[in-house]
């Protein structure tokens, strides 16, 4: 039996410290941003695990046994015979966490210590060979520090540790056998990074503690007050550098940035052979090693590259109940489609599918079937662990497919499912989260903690990166993919399940599908190399990517540039505070718009990273700022006063950590733009994208990290002087080019700055030719950039032509980069891509935008207009043009206004619970004519419904309420009276669809007579289709019919036969339901428009 | 298959052939009293006429019914072409074996238009360019059978002339990696025909095959007008008149009127505009009517619809509605039938379409010789296999009636660009002509079809003066 305790992290007491979520972004949040940054306690736990080691060992034989045909290729290779004493061990590390336990491990005598338990971290990383390695890293001893009090001496030190080590043994009386809670208080020579100090440094003492989570009570002990020996006193300490995870403290420390190439040199090592049984990982190869002789690789050069890492892609399929979304308590799993992909390889090594019930073979993947749901569980644990996954990835796996897993073997009592992280006794757990960041906005999610597997939820990824209309997996896949994914309601599913093994191979194709294109989206989004790129820069863990906001990156860079000059971080207490009257400070400012239509160029004057270089030129930064009573410790000229009434002391005296963090950055971008350029390996290039992009990101989450009211170390002289200077600038910049170019000056016309934005400047050179305002641009930028500090440079880059300026933040143009062509049509807060917008408005404002700027034929906008209007009020529109979705996110209850969708989404549960939307699905809907006064949530209905039904679309509303405002915004500089667009001849005759019986109402009692086709009188005698006074029209009248079965024949044929390619099967009906595909709505209007249509052609009778 | 591109007979074009604008001779005392020859006739449209329809169902049925049906005719095919090479399902493919596998192509295409370039402005536009050929050489194939899907590759089967909805049988091994390395690809050639009666005694009979009048655009009315008085026997000597006589029927093979936009109202400008729609221009269904009505006044005329005719477009394509035709459909001898039209002339058995099938194959494979791709569509075995793919079609929910289940003698498709036949001659022993009917309005060639002797007998119209 091993007497190795891994079980670090109790399932209760531990809370784990590196899948940390929660506010700790410029977040909106709490406030408790403190706390996430407290060590947990980690509790110890003795014997008694949920599987021994025997156990384990048999399962892993087992595994081998059934393996056969399906599993040849899941295994990693073999690694290549090692010995320790010649041998290095390289690899790239992806995640960096550890545990408290004994120290030395067995015989391994790495580190000496008298004490009972001690964090042990562990990095999990990858060979170039594509060997998984875990090495655990021991000694390295968390600390922080506080100022020393005067005249403070080894002495005094030693006392206040003892005093220090009485007080947290007294808090941690149960821990037990641990000896020594504070190591010792070191005496050191640092300097704080806030303010000028003209000294280079003082003392401080640097508090050394025993475990992780000693630091955040010893800090609370400290801040308190304690009794100081030497000072005959108690005294309140302000700490630094204690709010810094261990993790984050080590790979600071260690110079360790998140993904790069670490080395364990031989003879420093110490490998745990295979069978051995100090072995506690799935990892291949399992190293000990002392901090000290880490070897960390920056990543430039050959160790730039990416490690052969291995992504797995999941997705389950459950069998919910009728009309319910599943419930892990509940619904069966029924599949699990699992992909494992080597990084950089372009087809998956393993397609695997596990269903419950038999399954029909599928051609180029393993189909393993299970007769029970346990059995399903553990073989797919069991294919984790032998596909030793080093990135897991999925679409919403993080809330739904993995939680759905964990909570389902739960429920069945699998006590062997959760246990495959790379830890083998290590119990995966669960837990709610929110993440809240002023950049992300908040989200809540689980945070599921597995350990050395990193999890990147797709959705959640591109939920923070892109701005889009929906993120269902079909519109982030028609977005990106260029294709359209098939749906299966999860109604069907159960259908499915319920059959034979045909159908449940239907069904395992479909969630084979749904597993890859994570990938595929991985692949094509460049996810992998832009997150490694990212962490590399930021030097955060990549897991801290996904998870946290913005300013743990920022701050991690701080504390790496502080360390190097000496300096440390105080813990400033962040006073709480309403986050909504935080913003103290002016924003930037926007220059008035002049509305209007121009048609001759417009050229575009940008500042290249305007906030970055102005805290460059002024040498804004914590290090640097002069509070104002301490004015007087600075000569005048080497202080600088910025426009928001701040001083900051010039280059000359110190220069700021935060303008040499943004120079490196800057520098290390130009540099990634030029090997980019340079680099012919498509690899290569990615990777240098990915980084010259984060690079460009991290830039500018500077600024935001000192103006972000509830951040770690606010400034918000900082921020609120950076933003005075850009205003300045933009104000310097309009009254320079206005002056300049003048017809005094002997130009063609006098200029006129028309618009500024944060940064851009947008000058009306009132020339004709888009060339000549390319010149004008250009020597413009130059001019205006001469007059600024370096390296603050103002960048002619565009020209639009034409350009329609509709207000602050709201314009269209066609963008000119060079003088030949056009290089495409830019928009900005138009309402191109809003998400909870009818397509009808998209297509018409997009359409308008085409005609007035690419045609410039501003009438045939209008007239364009007019003939949607009339074929809006006319109901000739396609449907699925009308239909909005939102997502149902809570139930009615908790929203407090009457909500349209979520009033629907109850009707519908009345009307059949099986097919209604439930939490978490979409629910498009179309507005139907009401009674008179009806609320606009009255009129929501289910687009299918309404066309069953035949109820009346309400053009009216759609028209008042969805395509006014942006068409008047949009006429505005076009035309004198945009409401003229929305009234008028066009807008007279209005049809509406007939009422059916099944319409309900009055409908249900009315009689229906047949009217003739024509002019529709009633019907005398025996005739079906026209009156006598129609009948010599009747060739015409019939082929007016026939045009409309012709078109919607072809429009039938159309759309089938495209879902069919879309599912990728001819002889299988489509089930696809997915209602955000634009032609979901369209395929069934017109299946029941052409049954309709020929109907009415059936009616002419031939003889 | 042998395919013979001989089989002419007479003029092959009798353009100039002062002859036919000679009066009638000048006594008509001597001319003999000419009889127009009979001969019995069997329609056998019914399974492509649709009285009731729905459209509850998907293209699946389709499909699958195809296969059903052809899956027989190529293990019969696969049990004769490769003995002895075991027929696997694709859900159960050995690996490395080398087996038969049956199922319907499907050919992937980059340039194939799709409903969604709607909602994609830039392919949209790109495919609004309209290009006529979308064969590109980067095309894929894939077979699927009932259950599964599997990619072909290797030289075997080049995508270059199939299209999508052809049932096959292909021979090869599973490659790693889930794709099927083709050796060799049967089709299930052409179907059992049934014997071709011998013909009567006498002068050989006719069947006159017409399209593509292209009725109400420029053209030249004169000479359709003369084809016409050609086939009613107005025209010419004593030979024209006594071979006129023996032409037992006119199939009009679609393409009455020039094109359908003649009868589309144009959209409305504005709501206003509704209550004022303009009248439709019917003057070129006027003349069709009169034309069709001449030629049923002399012998019974079958009449097709095609792609630009009055009728609904989908295939089968239904019978032009009686309205439409007010004088001509008061003769008995108006046929309205269905495209394809099946039937049967003294025995002889005619299969054909107005020409959509043969335009749709050679828009989706690589030549673009239409004689070829009818000859690819009998050895396939089906008649319209890019329907309903890129071919609108009726969604059958438990029938395929494209599929060629016995073989016809003569199989035509109408409204080609050019004239062209073919004989074909089947492995036991059928013998199929093919005729590809120009349009007229293009070259005003008509075909006679010799029902004794399958031989075929283009006669073209020049009413041009300066000839």
């Amino acid at each position: 039996m091993s007497h190795l305790q891994m079980r670090a992290r109790g399932p209760k007491g531990g809370e784990p410290p590196m899948k940390r979520g929660g506010g700790s972004g410029g977040g909106s949040g709490s406030g408790a941003i403190d706390d996430d940054m407290v060590e947990a306690h980690f509790a110890v736990e003795p014997e008694g695990l949920d599987i021994d080691d025997e156990d384990q060992h048999l399962q892993m034989a087992d595994i081998d046994v059934d393996l056969g045909e399906a599993g040849r290729n899941w295994e990693r290779p073999l690694p290549p015979p090692l010995d320790p004493r010649s041998d290095s061990i390289t690899f790239q590390q992806l995640e960096v966490d550890y545990f408290v336990g004994p120290p030395n491990a067995h015989s391994l005598q790495v580190h000496r210590t008298d004490l009972h338990e001690v964090p042990i971290l562990r990095m999990y990383g990858v060979t170039e060979a594509g060997n998984s390695v875990c090495a655990f890293i021991h000694g390295f001893e968390p600390y922080f520090y506080v100022e020393a009090p005067m005249g403070f001496g080894p002495d005094e030190a030693e006392a206040l540790s003892r005093e220090l080590n009485v007080k947290l043994a007294a808090r941690n009386a149960r821990g037990g056998r641990q000896s020594r809670f504070c190591m010792r208080v070191e005496l050191v020579q640092r300097q704080t990074v806030m303010h000028y100090q003209a000294a280079r440094s003082r003392t401080f003492l640097r508090i050394v503690v025993a475990t992780p989570n000693l630091v955040a009570q010893a800090r609370g002990i400290l801040e308190g007050g304690i009794f100081v020996e030497a000072l005959n006193t108690t005294r309140a300490f302000l700490t630094y550098e204690s709010h810094v995870v261990f993790a984050l403290r080590f790979m600071i420390d260690a110079s360790i940035v998140g993904g790069n190439w670490v080395e364990l040199p031989p003879s420093k090592y110490r490998l745990v052979p295979d069978a051995d049984p100090a072995r506690v990982t799935h990892c291949q190869l399992e190293a000990h090693v002392h901090y000290a002789s880490l070897i960390s690789h920056e990543p430039e050069g050959r160790w730039s590259r990416l490690a052969p890492f291995r992504i797995l892609s999941v997705d389950i399929e459950c069998a919910g109940r009728k009309g319910c979304f599943p419930e892990a308590e509940k619904d069966p799993v029924i599949q699990i489609a699992s992909m494992v992909t080597e990084h950089g390889s372009a087809k998956p090594l393993v397609r695997n599918v596990m269903t419950l019930g038999t399954c029909a073979p599928i051609v180029g993947s393993e189909v393993m079937s299970f007769s029970s749901e346990e059995e399903l569980l553990k073989r797919w644990r069991d294919l984790v662990v032998e596909t030793d996954a080093d990135v897991v990835i999925g679409y919403n796996i993080c809330n739904f497919d993995l939680p759905y897993l964990i909570k389902r073997a739960e429920t069945l009592e699998v006590s062997t499912f959760p246990f495959w992280g790379r830890i083998r006794k290590s119990k995966l757990r669960v837990r709610d989260t929110q993440f809240s960041s002023k950049a992300y906005g908040t989200h809540d999610w689980k945070e599921i903690s597995i350990d050395g597997r990193v999890q990147l939820d797709l959705l959640m990824a591109i939920q923070r990166d892109h701005k889009l209309s929906s993120y269902s997996l079909n519109a982030v896949s028609a977005h990106f993919l260029g294709e359209q994914k098939e749906d299966v309601h999860h109604s069907i599913i159960a259908d499915l399940q319920a059959g034979n093994a045909e159908t449940r191979r239907r069904l395992a194709v479909y969630c084979l599908k749904d597993a890859y294109l994570p990938q595929r989206l991985v692949d094509k989004l460049m996810y992998m190399y832009n997150y490694v790129e990212m962490a590399r820069v930021t030097g955060v863990p990549m897991s801290f990517l996904l998870t946290r906001g913005q300013s743990i990156k920022v701050f991690s860079q701080i504390l790496r540039k502080a360390r190097q000059r000496g300096l440390v971080v105080p813990n400033i207490k962040v006073h709480g505070g309403n986050p909504a009257d935080g913003v103290a400070y002016e924003g930037a400012t926007v220059l008035d718009a002049k509305q209007g239509f121009y048609k001759t160029p417009v050229a575009t004057l940008d500042f290249a990273s305007l906030y970055p270089s102005i805290m460059m030129a002024h040498n804004l930064c914590y290090t640097t700022l002069l509070p104002k009573d301490r004015l007087r410790e600075v000569p005048p000229e080497d202080m600088i006063r910025t426009p928001s009434g701040d001083t900051f002391v010039r280059t000359c005296r110190t220069k700021g950590i935060l303008p040499e963090i943004l120079e490196e950055l800057l520098a290390a971008r130009k540099r990634a733009k030029a090997d980019l350029k340079a680099a012919t390996d498509p690899f290569v290039k990615a990777v240098l994208d990915g980084r010259q992009l984060a690079l460009k990101v991290s830039a500018n989450s500077v600024y935001g990290f000192t103006g972000a009211v509830i951040s770690k170390m606010p400034c918000l002289e900082i921020s609120s002087s950076t933003t005075a200077y850009g205003r300045e600038m933009i104000e310097h910049t309009k009254k320079l080019v206005t002056a300049k170019y003048t017809r005094a000056n002997g130009y063609e016309a006098n200029c006129d700055v028309i618009y500024g934005d944060t940064d851009s400047v947008m000058v009306h050179f009132r020339v004709a030719s888009t060339e000549r305002a390319m010149e004008l641009g250009k020597e413009a930028a130059e001019y205006v950039s001469k007059t600024f500090v370096k390296p603050i440079k103002l960048e002619f880059e565009k020209v639009y032509n034409p350009y329609l300026l509709i207000n602050k933040k709201r314009y269209a143009g066609l963008l000119w980069t060079s003088a030949d062509k056009w290089d495409k049509m830019d928009a900005k807060g138009i309402e191109i891509v809003r998400r909870d917008n009818c397509l009808l408005v998209r297509n018409v404002v997009t359409t308008c935008l085409e005609m007035i700027l690419i045609k410039r034929d501003e009438e045939g906008a209008k007239a364009y207009v007019r003939r949607t209007i009339a074929d809006l009020l006319m109901n000739r529109l396609d449907l699925s043009l009308l239909v909005v979705t939102k997502g149902l996110t809570q139930m009615a209850e908790s929203y407090k206004v009457k909500a349209a969708h979520v009033e629907l989404a109850e009707k519908m549960m009345k009307r059949d619970a099986a097919t209604a939307p439930t939490l978490g699905d979409r629910v498009a809907y179309v507005m139907v004519k009401g009674a008179k006064g009806a609320k606009s949530w009255e009129k929501a209905e289910d687009p299918i419904y309404a066309l069953e039904h035949g109820l009346p679309i309400d053009c009216q509303h759609y028209l008042d309420h969805f395509l006014e405002k942006p068409l008047s915004r949009l006429f505005g500089p076009i035309m004198k009276n945009p409401k003229d667009l929305m009234s008028g001849d066009h807008t007279r005759s209005i049809t509406v669809a007939k009422l059916s019986k099944q319409a309900g109402g009055i409908m249900s009692f009315a009689k229906v007579r047949p009217t003739c086709l024509a002019c529709k009188a009633p019907l005398e005698g025996s005739a079906v289709d026209l009156c006598p006074h129609c009948r010599p029209k009747e060739a015409e009248i019939y082929a007016r019919s026939l045009g409309t079965v012709n078109e919607l024949e072809a429009a039938f044929g159309a759309l089938w036969t495209q879902c069919q390619r879309c599912q990728g099967s001819l002889h299988q009906d489509v089930l696809c339901t997915s209602r955000d595909c634009p032609i979901f709505y369209r395929r069934k209007k017109t299946q029941k428009d052409l049954a309709e249509a020929h109907a009415v052609l059936a009616r002419f009778p031939d003889w | 298959m042998d395919v013979d591109e001989d089989g002419l007979e007479g003029p092959a074009a009798a353009t100039g052939n002062r002859d036919l604008l000679c009066a009638p001779s000048a006594s008509t005392a001597d001319a003999p009293q000419l009889q127009r020859a009979t001969a019995a006739f069997v329609c056998r449209d019914e399974r492509f006429r649709l009285e009731k329809r729905t459209y509850d169902s998907q293209y699946a049925p389709i499909y699958f019914c195809r296969l059903e049906i052809m899956t027989p005719m190529l293990l019969e095919r696969v049990a004769q072409g490769w003995p002895g090479v075991p027929v696997s399902k694709i859900l159960d493919l050995p690996e490395g074996q080398e087996v038969a596998v049956v199922g319907t192509i499907y050919k992937e295409m980059k340039l194939k238009p799709s409903i969604l370039d709607e909602y994609n402005k830039e392919r949209g536009l790109e495919n609004l360019t309209g290009r006529a050929k979308l064969a590109a050489p980067d095309d894929t194939l894939v077979l699927e059978d009932a259950s599964a899907r599997m990619a072909l590759r290797g030289d075997g089967c080049p995508p270059g002339p199939l299209v999508t909805g052809v049932v096959a049988a292909v021979r090869g091994a599973a490659a790693p990696g889930g794709d099927f390395d083709v050796k060799a690809v049967l089709f299930a050639h052409l179907a059992p025909q049934p014997e071709r009666p011998r013909a009567p005694p006498g002068p050989a009979k006719y069947v006159a095959l017409l399209s593509g009048l292209g009725i109400g655009e420029g053209g030249d009315p004169a000479r359709l007008a003369l084809a016409v008085e050609y086939l009613g026997g107005f025209l010419g000597g004593a030979t024209e008149q006594a071979m006129s006589a023996q032409v037992v029927r006119t199939v009009v093979a679609g393409g009455l009127l020039a094109s359908s936009q003649a009868l589309e109202a144009p959209p409305p400008q504005g709501g206003a505009a509704k209550l004022r729609q303009p009248a439709l221009s019917l003057g070129p269904l006027k003349e069709a009517d009169m034309v069709v009505a001449q030629l049923a006044a002399a012998m019974p005329v079958d009449v097709m619809a095609g792609a630009a005719d009055p009728a609904n477009q989908a295939l089968p394509q239904q019978a032009l509605h009686a309205c439409l035709l007010p004088n001509a459909a008061a003769y008995p001898t108006l046929h309205r039938v269905t495209n394809p039209h099946e039937f049967e002339v003294d025995g002889v058995a005619f299969l054909g379409t107005s020409g959509q099938n043969v335009a749709d194959v050679l828009r989706y494979s690589e030549g673009d010789d239409a004689a070829e791709a009818l000859t690819r569509v009998l050895e396939w075995g089906h008649l319209v296999p890019t329907a309903p793919d890129t071919l609108a079609a009726y969604p059958f929910a438990a029938d395929d009636p494209f599929v060629l289940r016995a073989c016809p003698h003569v199989l035509f498709a109408g409204n080609q660009p050019e004239f062209a036949t073919r004989m074909v001659t089947g492995r036991e022993g059928q013998r199929v002509r093919l005729v590809c009917v120009p349009r007229f309005c293009d070259s005003g060639t008509l075909v006679l079809v010799n029902l004794a002797t399958m031989a075929v007998h283009p006669i073209t119209f020049d009413a041009s003066l300066e000839a």
